[in-house]
């Protein structure tokens, strides 16, 4: 695993909103090829160091470099660019649009449009549900099939890095595994996957490496086997 | 095909009408305002429809190119024709400097602050008497008739610049609407944070919204200036008169589609010229408490404009040819 280049490395940063810190220096990183995860409870600041990530955060300090590109000096709108795709928390779709022109709108930033329609069958493949659904209305998708929409959206871009906020947020217990299935799937393609979850007990079974976060900082992190079996990790968030 | 064919029908049809009407009656100034008034609603619904941000405030930009061109023709004889485009450049700035503060906002807050401009530009106007000539207005100066120097003795040469001025404006706005510009504010209103997720500059581009939107707005106060030949703050930065009239008018249309604008002007326009006629001479304000009782039994009877009128009579339509 270490002899996979450097995707995304973050050290000392530090973010927040208006005059609060959320993040007081945290410090991160993810190989080409991973998937990562970080578990904490709500309000810890997990979303929030996505959303730095993505830029969508109004204040943050520290090092925050992908593939070699500065991320500190982008402007959110950059970021896709780059091969950074964000599917943010509450299944953000485009209501009044298709599903096709939803997920021909994730690729916006992509510059040779040759091979949309391929995409597009690899995440029809991915789920054959949106592919029913193709001409149907983003809005009246119901809540899991929007999230694949969003999922898929992002995937459109071929992004090397995933970042996934709360995917399972709200979905029936089967959907949430579907698209659990789904995550390994993309990650077993060669796609990085930073996911944020607090379903810890999911988390930990499709991500090989997590962090544990706790009011800004991060306290814990190892393998997905090490921190499963870590005794705090156990009591606090897998309830065991 | 059909559909240029029938675009153009309905532009041969437009442009017939003005000869129809006494080149010097009343009703031919109604039809002159109502196009005017039906290409600052199709401006305003650049930012209004298509950004989805209810801008209270045109009335600022309208106010500029009015004042912009009047003040050139007045101070240094230059033709307005040149002015509205110096309004134009004008108009486009101050919708610049309004928009980077309040573009943040959404809904209330927005239509508030630009409410806000607008009253700001009026006081302005109001007491900047050097320039502006202060609460006594500005006379447009008599100039011999000539299209170089866009002075008319009749008012069916302005009839014909406004009809010209309304389908420019709402070529520019179907032009953005289909565009990528306007697949992009199209993301941006359906759902912002996912728009900036797949990577649209969403300031950006509702900056440039704002920025035409502005700029026309002030090209058509030009317009306004040479047919009303006078006019006065209060008209022309007017919150009721402008602001609210021009959103109103694109609302209850069918605000962000490009027919809206024309349908709501042509219903308003007329129908507050008629309310006037009919019951100006009984109790003070009856015609305005009328035409308010209309406006609110319209926007009962059609709350998405009139264009869902259109859409009904084609599903019944449709309906009909079915069960045939």
């Amino acid at each position: 695993m270490n002899a996979a280049a450097l995707l995304l490395e973050i050290k000392g940063l530090r973010a927040g909103y208006g005059e609060v810190d959320v993040l007081h220096g945290i410090d991160l990183e993810i190989r080409d090829g991973e998937f990562v995860c970080i578990i904490g409870a709500n309000t810890a600041g997990k979303s929030t160091i996505l959303r730095a990530i993505s830029r969508l955060v109004p204040r943050a300090s520290g090092t925050l470099r992908f593939a070699g590109a500065d991320l500190s000096t982008r402007a959110s709108h950059e970021v896709p660019a780059l091969g950074i795709a964000h599917v943010p928390e509450g299944r953000h779709v485009f209501p009044d649009m298709s599903v096709e022109d939803n997920l021909m709108l994730g690729a916006f930033t992509a510059r040779s449009a040759s091979d949309l329609p391929e995409r597009m069958q690899r995440i029809f493949e991915l789920f054959p549900r949106l592919r029913e659904r193709r001409s149907q209305l983003a809005g009246t998708l119901s809540g899991g099939e929007q999230q694949m929409v969003a999922v898929g959206r992002a995937l459109m871009l071929n992004p090397k890095l995933l970042l996934l906020d709360e995917p399972s947020h709200g979905l029936a217990p089967k959907v949430v595994e579907e698209m659990h299935d789904a995550f390994v799937k993309i990650h077993s393609g060669g796609t990085s996957i930073l996911l944020v979850e607090q379903n810890v007990g999911l988390a930990l079974d499709v991500a090989t490496r997590g962090y544990v976060l706790e009011t800004g900082r991060i306290t814990l992190q190892g393998s997905s086997a090490e921190l499963s079996q870590n005794p705090a990790v156990r009591a606090a968030y897998l309830g065991i | 095909m059909k559909k240029w064919f029938a675009l153009a029908a309905v532009i041969a049809v437009a442009a017939v009408v003005p000869l129809l009407l006494n080149p010097t009656g009343y009703w031919i100034r109604v039809l002159t305002f109502t196009l005017l008034f039906a290409a600052m609603a199709q401006a305003w619904n650049l930012i209004g429809g298509l950004a989805n941000q209810t801008s209270l405030g045109h009335a600022a930009f309208f106010g500029i190119g009015a004042y912009t061109s009047t003040i050139l023709l007045l101070k240094f004889g230059i033709s307005p024709w040149l002015g509205m485009f110096a309004a134009g450049a004008l108009g486009g700035l101050a919708a610049l400097v309004i928009a980077i503060p309040t573009l943040r906002l959404q809904g209330h807050y927005f239509a508030l602050a630009t409410l806000a401009f607008g009253e700001v530009m009026r006081v302005i106007a109001n007491v900047w008497t050097p320039l502006t000539g202060g609460p006594g207005g500005l006379s447009v100066p008599f100039t011999p008739p000539s299209f170089a120097a866009y002075s008319f003795k009749q008012l069916l040469p302005h009839a014909y610049i406004a009809l010209a001025a309304l389908i420019i404006v709402t070529a520019i706005f179907e032009f953005i609407r289909r565009g990528a510009m306007g697949y992009r504010l199209r993301a941006i209103r359906e759902n912002q944070a996912a728009a900036e997720v797949i990577g649209i500059d969403t300031t950006k581009v509702k900056l440039q919204t704002a920025v035409i939107s502005g700029a026309l707005m002030a090209m058509l106060g030009t317009l306004y200036a040479q047919v009303a030949v006078f006019f006065d703050p209060d008209t022309v930065f007017s919150a009721a008169a402008i602001s609210i009239r021009v959103a109103l008018i694109a609302i209850l249309g069918g605000v962000g589609t490009a027919a809206g604008p024309i349908l709501g002007a042509l219903f308003i326009i007329p129908v507050e010229e008629l309310m006037n006629d009919l019951f100006s001479a009984g109790a003070a304000g009856l015609s305005q408490l009328i035409f308010g009782a209309i406006l609110i039994a319209v926007i009962l009877w059609r709350p998405r404009g009139f264009i869902t009128l259109w859409d009904s009579l084609r599903a019944r339509f449709a309906r009909g040819e079915a069960r045939r």
